[in-house]
C-alpha cells in the first residue's frame, strides 16, 4: 500500500527497504512529519531507508536533524540510511557537516536498491 | 502544528453527540458524559481546552472545574461552562477564577466556534510571548559578557539571535597560562527546543572540557569525549550538533582546532586568504568519529575568522546563499577596518538587499595585529 502524507511518499521496496521521496523541502515545517512516518515505517519493520532528494531544493539544519534520529534510530538494527539523486542544495549542505561519511550516496534510487537485494 | 485537542463534557447524548460532530472537523475532540469521566480523560491526556456542561450526575461541572484548578498540571487549561441555568446566581457562579466563558443553553453552534476559536487563538497568544521571553533569556545566557585581553591580539565577537532561530552558542576559558580554549557551536534545530538543547548541550561541552583539562587540552580529544558523551546519554538522543574547539596560544602564536560538522573558518592574511580545509563529522552521530587537530600559525596581521550558518546561508539578492566563498570575499575585503564584523555584515547585507538576516548569526574575529612598531607614530599624531 502506498502511504501518502502532504509531503512524503513513502513506497516499500522489499520487505525491509522503503524508499521515501522528499518532496519540495524537508525543513522545520514538516521535520516532525518526516519522523513520525519514518517511526510508523520501523515500527512496521523497515530498516533501509532510500531518501530520494530528486526534487529537494530546501534541507535545513532541522530537516537534516530529523534524518539523523532515523540514522540513530535504525542503525542499532543494523539498518542503513541512503540518499539518491542528491540536489545541489542537499549536496551543499551534507559536505558542510561532513555527513557524507555517514550516509551514502547514489545517483539514482534504483542504483541505492541493488545494494540492498 | 498540531491539532487542537477539546474535551466536551455533556451527560446529555443527543448535545453531546452534536458538539462532538461538529467540533471534530476543526479539532481533535474526546467526550465525557460527567466530571469523573473527564477527569480520566484528562489523566489519559490533557486537552488544549475543556467545555463542560454544569449540571451532571456523579460529578457536576463546578466540581470538575475545581479539581482541574487544583492541579498544577492541568490548571492553565481553558475551562468554557455550557448551562441552561440562564439565571443570574448561576452566571454569577460559574464566573469565577479560572473559568474562561459561559455559554447559556440553547445556544448557537456558530456562536460556541466562534468562542472556542478565539479562546484558542488568545491561548496561543499568550504561550508564543512566554516562548519568547524564555527563549531570551537562554540565548543570552549562551553567550559570555566579556572576552580575553592579550597583547597584540584584537579579538571581536558578535551574534545575534532570532526568537525562533536554533541555538548558536559562544564560550571561552582560560585553561592554563595564557592558553585559551574557544567553543563556537550550532545545535540543529529550531525554536525553543533547540534553545534548550543547546542549553543542554552547552553545559555538557563545559563540564567535559572541565573533567578532562588535566589530561589534555587536545580539542580533537576533547571533542572525541564531547561526542561519546552526548551519543550515550539517552536524554541527548534528538541532539545533533557542529561545534568547534580552538585552543589558542599567544605565546607561539598558533591555534590548534577541530571541527565538528561546523562551517569552515576562513583565514584572512595580508596577501592572500584561504578556509580552512579540514573538518570532521557532526556530533551525536557516530560514536567512532575520528576528529583530528589542524594547527594553524598565526603571522602578523592575519585573523582566524569562525562564524554560524546564519552567514553563510544567508539569500543574496541573486537567489543564490552567501556560501564559503562569499565569506571568504567579503571578510577578505573588510580585513584593515577598525570594525569588521560590522563592516563584514553590512556588506553582507546590503548584497543580500534586505535590512537583517533570516537565521542567528555569530561571527568570531580574532587577529594578529604585530603593529606595535607603528605605535608611537599613531600616538605622536
Amino acid at each position: 500500500m502506498q502511504v501518502t502524507t502532504t509531503s512524503f511518499k513513502v513506497e516499500p521496496s522489499n520487505q525491509d527497504t522503503v524508499i521515501v521521496r522528499i518532496g519540495k523541502a524537508l525543513d522545520f515545517r514538516n521535520a516532525a512529519e518526516f519522523k513520525s512516518t519514518c517511526q510508523t515505517q520501523v515500527r512496521s519493520g523497515a530498516r533501509n531507508f532510500v531518501l530520494d532528494f530528486s526534487e529537494t531544493g530546501i534541507l535545513d539544519s532541522t530537516g537534516l536533524g530529523s534524518i539523523f534520529s532515523l540514522y540513530r534510530q535504525v542503525s542499532p538494527l543494523e539498518g542503513q540510511v541512503v540518499f539518491a539523486s542528491v540536489s545541489r542544495p542537499v549536496q551543499v549542505v551534507v559536505q558542510l557537516t561532513r555527513t557524507y561519511k555517514v550516509f551514502r550516496q547514489f545517483p539514482s534510487v534504483d542504483s541505492a536498491l541493488e545494494t540492498f537485494e | 502544528m498540531g491539532q487542537n485537542s477539546i474535551l466536551i463534557v455533556e451527560d446529555e447524548h443527543t448535545l453531546r453527540r452534536l458538539l462532538e460532530y461538529r467540533l471534530s472537523k476543526q479539532y481533535d475532540v474526546r467526550t465525557a458524559s460527567n466530571g469523573e469521566e473527564a477527569l480520566a480523560r484528562i489523566e489519559e491526556r490533557a486537552p488544549d481546552m475543556i467545555i463542560s456542561d454544569i449540571m451532571m450526575p456523579k460529578m457536576d461541572g463546578f466540581a470538575l472545574q475545581n479539581a482541574v484548578q487544583s492541579k498544577k498540571e492541568t490548571s492553565a487549561i481553558p475551562f468554557i461552562f455550557l448551562t441552561a441555568k440562564a439565571d443570574e446566581q448561576s452566571r454569577t457562579k460559574g464566573l469565577r477564577t479560572g473559568v474562561d466563558d459561559y455559554i447559556t443553553k440553547p445556544f448557537d453552534i456558530e456562536q460556541l466556534l466562534k468562542r472556542v476559536d478565539r479562546l484558542l487563538e488568545r491561548t496561543k497568544q499568550f504561550k508564543s510571548q512566554l516562548d519568547a521571553r524564555i527563549s531570551q533569556d537562554f540565548s543570552q545566557r549562551l553567550i559570555p559578557k566579556n572576552l580575553p585581553n592579550v597583547d597584540d591580539y584584537r579579538i571581536l565577537f558578535r551574534n545575534a539571535p532570532k526568537e525562533d532561530g536554533g541555538g548558536d552558542l559562544f564560550d571561552w576559558i582560560e585553561v592554563g597560562d595564557g592558553t585559551y580554549l574557544f567553543t563556537i557551536g550550532d545545535v540543529m534545530g529550531k525554536g525553543l527546543q533547540a534553545k534548550f538543547y543547546a542549553f543542554s548541550f552547552f553545559g555538557y561541552v563545559r563540564s567535559t572540557i572541565h573533567a578532562m583539562l588535566p589530561t589534555t587540552t587536545s580539542p580533537a580529544k576533547l571533542m572525541a569525549r564531547v561526542n561519546q558523551a552526548l551519543i550515550d546519554d539517552s536524554t541527548m538522543e534528538e541532539t545533533f550538533a557542529s561545534l568547534l574547539l580552538i585552543k589558542w596560544e599567544p605565546a607561539s602564536n598558533t591555534i590548534t582546532y577541530v571541527n565538528a560538522g561546523h562551517c569552515r573558518p576562513v583565514i584572512i592574511g595580508p596577501d592572500s586568504s584561504s578556509v580552512v580545509e579540514h573538518s570532521d563529522l557532526i556530533l551525536g552521530l557516530d560514536h567512532e568519529t575520528d576528529f583530528k587537530d589542524t594547527v594553524i600559525e598565526l603571522k602578523e596581521n592575519m585573523s582566524f575568522v569562525a562564524y554560524t550558518d546564519g552567514l553563510s546561508e544567508q539569500v543574496l539578492s541573486g537567489g543564490k546563499m552567501v556560501g564559503e566563498q562569499g565569506i571568504l570575499d567579503h571578510a577578505s575585503r573588510v580585513a584593515g577596518k577598525d570594525d569588521p564584523i560590522d563592516e563584514l555584515l553590512t556588506s553582507i547585507l546590503s548584497s543580500s538587499g534586505t535590512p537583517e538576516f533570516a537565521d542567528d548569526i555569530l561571527v568570531f574575529w580574532l587577529q594578529r595585529t604585530g603593529l606595535n612598531w607603528f605605535a608611537p607614530f599613531a600616538n605622536a599624531g
